[in-house]
This record gives C-alpha cells, sequence and structure tokens, in this order.
C-alpha cells in the first residue's frame, strides 16, 4: 500500500515537472514575435529644482495614429507617428496648454538629410536644424505626462507608417476595433538617477623652465567642455557644440606637443588642456575644475582659450569676454587672433558681456575663469549667449552641420595666435603650421575625430565614470600631454535626471475585433455545415431533423 | 483579443474531429476506446519515425534533389502505413463493423497528427498580439489532413481486411497507396520546382492531399457499395 503510494508520487512529481518544462517553454518561446523591432530613443525626462520636464512616461501599449486631429476625437489611446519635419508644433502646444489626453508620441527623425549631404544645400541644412532645434527646445521645456520617443525613419517605419495613413485616410483614427498597428513597448517607472558625476580631464604640456625663471612659468589654458544636452540624451551627439571644439583641443594638444617636444622649440609657457564636463549645466564642471586647483596654480593662469562651437558653415567667429575689451591682454589676443583671421578669411568680431554675479545663469565658459579673476575668452560661432539648454548639442547637432574647413581654420587660428604669444612674435606676418610643414594640421585626424564624436551620445548624466568615450579622450590626451589626470565631480544645482534613455519598441500587426467576430461566424457556420452534412450522408435527413426536434436523442432511441 | 483568435484556430483546427466523431454514427456505437487507442499507435509511430529520420537521413546543406534520400524518405513515410496497419488489424477492437473501425482509426490518427504538429505553434503563435494568416491557413491544413487520413484508413482496410474484393478496384487501390507512399517526396519535389518558397510547399501539400483524398473517396464508395451489397 505504502509502495504504491510512493510510486503515485512519484508518477506525481514527474508530471509536475514535464508541466514545468513546459511552462517554461512557453514563456520562452513568445518572446519575440512582433512584425517590427526598432530602436527609439527616449525624450529626456528630468526635474528643474523640483518642477518636472520632458516626458513623464516611458510604456507605450497603444494603436498608431498619424496625425493630430482637430481636438474632439480620442486619442488617448492612440500613439501619433510623425515625422518631424511635419509636426505642426502649434497644434502640439495646443495639445499641452489644453491637456487633451493623448496615447503617446512617436518622432521619426529622418535619416535622409544626414546622408544626402551632397544634395542638401546648406539652407536647407540650416532650415531642417531651425526647425529641429525649434522643436527640441519645445519639447525640452515642457511637461509632456505622456511617451514621447524618437525613432529613426527606416524602410519598414516608412511602410507602416504609410499604412497607417491609408488607414487614417478612410475615416476615423484606428482603436480596438479597427485594427491596424499596435505599438508596444514595456517598460519600467522611470527612476532617478542617483547623483550624475561630471568627469573632468586635464593634461599638460611643461614648458621650458630658463635658468634665471622663478618657480612657476606662466600657464595658457585651453578648455572645451565635451558634454551635450538634448531632448534624447541618446541622439545628443553635438557634433558641432561642443565636439567641434573637443576635436580642436585634441588637435592644438597633438601640435603643440610636436613643438614642445623638442627643447629648441620648447616655449617658456606651460600649457593646460582641459576637457570639462557639465557644459550644459552652468559649466558646473568648469567651476568644480578650476576650485580644485590650488591658490598659485591659478594665479599663474596668464589667460584661457575656451573653444566653443566652432564647426559651422558660417565663416564668422566671435571673440567674446567678460573683461573690458581695453584690458591689456583681451587686446592683446584680439590683435593677435584678428592677424591671423585675416591671413584665413575669416571675420572675427569681439563681443563683452559684463557677468553679473547675482545672477546664477553662466552662459560662457569663461565666465567661470573669469568669476575666479582669471583671465578668460571664449572663441565661438555663437554671436549672442545661448540660453540655457540651448544650442548644447541636442538632435539637430549631428555630424553634416559641421564644416571640416571652418574647425581645420578655427585650429589653426587659436594654434597661430598661441605661438605668436608663446614665442612673442606679435603682429609679425609668418605660418609655423603651414600645410605642407611638418608641423601641419591633420585633417584625416580631426575628421576621425569628428567622426567618432559624432557617434558618442555624451549627456553626463548617462556616462558612467569609466565610459569608453571618457577612457578614449583620456588616451588621446596622454598621447600628447603628461601629467593626464581625470577628475570626478558631483553635479551639483537642481537638476535630477530620470533613466530609460533607450528601448525597443515592438510593432505588431493586429487584427480588429470584428475581424475575429467575423472568422468566429465562418468556422461556426461551417462546422455547423459539416456536422448536417455528415449526418445527413451517414444517417440521412430525418436523423438530423430529429436531433434538433428533441435534442437528447438517445431517449427517443430507448423509447 | 489575441485569445479571441487562438480560440477561432483551434476551433478551425480540432473542431472537425469533434464533429465528424459526434455527427457519424461513431459516437453511437461508442467507438471512442479505438479512437484512442489508434491515437496511442499514432504516437508510437510517430516516435519510431522520428528516430529514423534521425538516424538513416542526412542533414543536407544544399537544396538539391537527392534521389538516395528521397528514397530513404519514402521508406520511412512507409512506418506510417505499417503503423496504420497495426491499428486496423492487430488492435483488439470492440466487437465493431469494419465501416466504423476504420473510420475511428483514421479520426483518431488525424486527432494525434492534429495534436502533435499543430497544437503547440497554436498556443505560441496565435496568442501573440501579432495577426498572421499562418494560423487560419494551418487549420484548413488540418482539415484536409482529417480528409486524407480518413481516406487512408479506408484504403488499408479495403487492401488488408477485405477479403473479397472486386477485381476492377484493385489496381485503383495500390496505385493511390503507392501515390501516398511517395507524398513526401513528390512534395518536396514540387517545392524545389516552386522557387524553394514555403507557401508553395503548403499549396503543393494542400493540393496533392486533395487530389489524392478524392482518388480514396472513390474506393471508400465503392467499399459502401459493397458492403451494402
Amino acid at each position: 500500500m505504502a509502495c504504491t503510494k510512493v510510486r503515485g508520487n512519484e508518477v506525481l512529481y514527474s508530471v509536475y515537472s514535464v508541466l514545468a518544462l513546459v511552462f517554461v517553454l512557453m514563456a520562452c518561446v513568445e518572446l519575440c514575435d512582433a512584425s517590427a523591432v526598432m530602436d527609439v530613443y527616449r525624450l529626456i525626462q528630468y526635474d528643474l529644482s523640483g518642477s518636472p520636464f520632458g516626458s513623464r512616461r516611458a510604456s507605450l501599449n497603444h494603436h498608431a495614429g498619424s496625425a493630430l486631429f482637430s481636438p474632439g476625437t480620442d486619442l488617448s489611446r492612440t500613439v501619433i507617428m510623425v515625422p518631424v519635419r511635419e509636426l505642426n508644433i502649434t497644434l502640439l502646444r495646443d495639445y499641452l496648454t489644453n491637456k487633451y489626453p493623448l496615447g503617446g508620441l512617436l518622432l521619426l527623425l529622418s535619416k535622409k538629410s544626414a546622408e544626402e549631404k551632397d544634395t542638401n544645400t546648406e539652407e536647407d541644412v540650416g532650415f531642417m536644424r531651425s526647425v529641429l532645434s525649434e522643436i527640441e527646445q519645445f519639447l525640452i521645456h515642457a511637461n509632456i505626462p505622456y511617451p514621447v520617443y524618437f525613432a529613426h525613419e527606416e524602410e519598414k517605419v516608412d511602410a507602416i507608417l504609410a499604412d497607417v495613413k491609408k488607414n487614417d485616410a478612410t475615416g476615423q483614427p484606428a482603436t480596438a476595433t479597427t485594427g491596424g498597428f499596435k505599438l508596444v513597448l514595456s517598460a519600467p517607472e522611470p527612476k532617478k538617477l542617483a547623483s550624475p558625476t561630471l568627469t573632468n580631464i586635464q593634461g599638460w604640456l611643461p614648458g621650458l623652465k630658463g635658468e634665471g625663471d622663478g618657480a612657476q612659468l606662466p600657464t595658457i589654458a585651453i578648455v572645451a567642455s565635451y558634454d551635450t544636452f538634448g531632448a534624447a540624451p541618446a541622439l545628443a551627439f553635438g557634433s558641432d557644440s561642443n565636439g567641434s571644439g573637443v576635436v580642436a583641443l585634441l588637435e592644438i594638444a597633438r601640435l603643440f606637443s610636436r613643438l614642445y617636444s623638442n627643447p629648441k622649440t620648447r616655449g617658456r609657457y606651460n600649457l593646460l588642456f582641459g576637457l570639462t564636463s557639465g557644459g550644459p549645466y552652468n559649466y558646473n564642471g568648469t567651476l568644480k575644475w578650476l576650485r580644485s586647483f590650488d591658490q598659485r596654480l591659478r594665479e599663474s593662469i596668464d589667460y584661457a582659450i575656451c573653444l566653443n562651437s566652432i564647426g559651422s558653415w558660417k565663416n564668422e567667429l566671435w571673440l567674446h569676454v567678460s573683461k573690458p575689451p581695453e584690458n591689456a591682454y583681451i587686446k592683446q589676443i584680439f590683435e593677435d587672433l584678428s592677424t591671423i583671421s585675416e591671413q584665413l578669411g575669416i571675420t572675427i568680431g569681439l563681443k563683452h558681456k559684463k557677468i553679473n554675479i547675482s545672477n546664477s545663469r553662466v552662459a560662457w565658459e569663461h565666465e567661470q575663469f573669469s568669476r575666479l579673476r582669471v583671465t578668460a575668452v571664449t572663441l565661438s560661432e555663437l554671436s549672442a549667449a545661448p540660453e540655457q539648454l540651448e544650442q548644447t548639442g541636442g538632435i539637430s547637432d549631428t555630424r553634416h552641420i559641421v564644416n571640416e574647413t571652418s574647425v581645420l581654420n578655427g585650429i589653426k587660428l587659436v594654434a597661430e595666435s598661441l605661438v605668436r604669444h608663446i614665442y612673442g612674435y606679435h603682429g609679425k606676418s609668418f605660418e609655423i603650421f603651414a600645410d605642407d610643414s611638418s608641423l601641419a594640421i591633420n585633417p584625416f585626424y580631426v575628421r576621425q575625430w569628428l567622426d567618432l564624436i559624432s557617434r558618442t551620445p555624451r549627456v553626463a548624466p548617462f556616462l558612467s565614470k569609466n565610459d569608453p568615450l571618457i577612457a578614449a579622450l583620456k588616451k588621446e590626451l596622454s598621447d600628447h600631454t603628461v601629467d593626464v589626470h581625470v577628475q570626478h565631480e558631483v553635479l551639483d544645482g537642481v537638476f535630477t535626471f530620470y533613466d530609460l534613455i533607450t528601448a525597443k519598441l515592438h510593432i505588431y500587426q493586429v487584427a480588429s475585433v470584428t475581424f475575429d467576430l467575423f472568422i468566429l461566424l465562418m468556422v461556426g457556420s461551417y462546422l455547423i455545415l459539416l456536422f448536417s452534412f455528415l449526418v445527413i450522408t451517414t444517417r440521412g435527413l430525418d436523423d438530423l431533423i430529429s436531433i434538433f426536434r428533441r435534442p437528447p436523442s438517445r431517449k427517443v432511441k430507448t423509447a | 483579443m489575441t485569445l479571441f483568435h487562438f480560440f477561432n484556430c483551434a476551433a478551425l483546427t480540432f473542431g472537425p474531429h469533434a464533429v465528424y466523431y459526434s455527427a457519424t454514427p461513431l459516437s453511437e456505437y461508442d467507438t471512442f476506446g479505438t479512437c484512442v487507442k489508434a491515437a496511442l499507435v499514432y504516437l508510437g509511430t510517430a516516435l519510431v519515425k522520428l528516430v529514423c529520420l534521425a538516424t538513416f537521413l542526412k542533414v543536407q546543406e544544399n537544396d538539391s534533389f537527392d534521389p538516395y534520400q528521397e528514397l530513404l524518405k519514402a521508406l520511412i513515410g512507409f512506418i506510417d502505413v505499417a503503423g496504420l496497419y497495426f491499428a486496423l488489424t492487430q488492435l483488439t477492437h470492440r466487437n465493431i463493423s469494419q465501416n466504423h473501425k476504420f473510420q475511428a482509426v483514421g479520426l483518431g490518427w488525424a486527432f494525434a497528427d492534429s495534436v502533435l504538429h499543430r497544437l503547440a505553434p497554436l498556443w505560441v503563435g496565435a496568442r501573440g498580439l501579432e495577426f498572421t494568416w499562418d494560423f487560419l491557413l494551418q487549420g484548413l491544413e488540418a482539415n484536409a489532413n482529417l480528409v486524407l487520413n480518413i481516406s487512408l484508413a479506408a484504403l488499408g482496410s479495403l487492401m488488408w481486411l477485405r477479403k473479397n474484393k472486386p477485381k476492377t478496384l484493385i489496381p485503383i487501390i495500390y496505385l493511390s497507396a503507392g501515390i501516398l507512399a511517395t507524398m513526401p517526396s513528390i512534395t518536396s519535389f514540387l517545392a524545389r520546382a516552386n522557387d524553394h518558397h514555403p507557401e508553395y510547399y503548403e499549396e503543393a501539400f494542400f493540393e496533392s492531399s486533395i487530389i489524392v483524398s478524392l482518388g480514396d473517396k472513390l474506393g471508400y464508395k465503392e467499399e459502401y457499395s459493397v458492403v451494402s451489397h
């Protein structure tokens, strides 16, 4: 008895294990069966001193629609797919201000403009850029209660969008009853990021100490902020702002490392190269970096040149200063720069903007230096100081808007002016970094770095301490300079960021309920027909009729 | 909504078997046991067939038509016939007429085939959000398969169980038996001729099964007439 019980238990257990296996298999197989899976990039979500901005949701499970309709249609369960160039920003603003419900927004960025660089005129590029940055600024500064994603236009997506449009054109927007496409993205609730780190990288090129010199040589700092901020953190490549500045800094470091490697040409100035982070957040990283210097070092800095966005197609640059232009240093720098820019065929202007200490906004990187009483200038293509989170390398700032020639010219301009200052050849016309000399600027090096930088999103809160990009920048600096030091700081201030910046969106083609009902009807009638046919052929018509007359047919037989 | 679709497809795939059982006199003579036994025999046969396929067939790297491999495949296909033979002749059935026996065996056989081949894909696929026609087509295929299997059982019972076969029918019976046995080879050959497209394969299978089952229906009708005589 006991034996059989045990055996029964064993059988039960084996059945259980088989069942468990079956369930596990079922769970595994169901993972991916969508008609299209695509990478999507979520709109940034952040709090600015407690008030929420950006997209506040992440998960999607709605039908696809193609356009914002006039208010009145219920879009609370529809995700609008719309190419960015067709997006009506006033309508969207209306939607937000009137708090109309919307299931979600999928903005499609065209990839074509990036690839067909040759066919696009500069005006086109500029137009697209201005449209994109308008939308970006709007999205960054809005509080959007539904998920917003960016995606690239691909063939598959285009086909789906065309289908959705056709479907919408026939009448009502798609809901559960009319079928169409369903966009599914399951994501957890976005979580706050714990204290974002800012990583500054610095490198030195020590000058030649003469016999009679004091303990400390004067220092010239070349600084560029490398991080970005944009509507989609995973798409904030910032090729121009401030990828161009970073590339210029690296190339200048390379040129001067060659110059300084020979004791005969080594200047009597230390060169300090600094790649700073936190640029979009009032140059918080620069501030931390400067504060980490001791007083003596800070006082030894003769002046600092900050490079910011120097790769545009426009052929003009601006020198932004916060000290009055009558200041001797600034006069000297500007004179040097303007003589060289004349040779290069660039126009250069001087802009003076006073610092308002009570205002927390720091518009230019040099202002952080100036606040600490270090003479500094910013070289930029921008004629006016950008607002906060503006011109920080967002989705519109991609590789194709950067003009390599401008970057090369910028590099030459800064390098030549540095040479004039270091060796004291003011006002003379000569060219150290001539194109065919051994000290020529290497356009391939510049292009490669531009390409790399333009492929790497660099929003500081989403860059880890040992991100490959930081490692690469550190390695590049240590190839050309000495005492390379990486400094990690915590971003202080009013920003709180949320995670989830990329996700996979599944697009399913779904059938409508009415279609399912129709199929049910067809299958049911088929089965009934089959039943009747079989009964009639095997038992005769009378039997069939008798089944319907008196359902319990067996009783008929026994009776 | 997707469970709905699953239900539809399941009804189309497995409904006809139930309908066949309840509508024909099979239900009146309580042939359920025979159906279950036939299904079990099918299970065993499928297992043996799998083992044979795995042992004797080489994995084909390219899609070439290898006559030797196809011959082997056809021979392995005969294992089905052997299984059916076993189910028809060796199983101790309750005392039911030959007429009902082959129907019950065919039905059990077809049902087991449907469950083994179609239930798992249906469960996995048709409940997903994505809509495809595949599972509805699969349901139609199950219907064709039911007809094919019952005809096959009818053919078997004609060959092995009937003592006095009408002379004129014998060549037709053996011809259909031959066609059925070489079916997998024919379909694979057709599929290759038709641009290697899997859909063509299904279509070809569907069509040829209908053709063959029509031929068999003839034999089966004849048998009816013989029985009634």
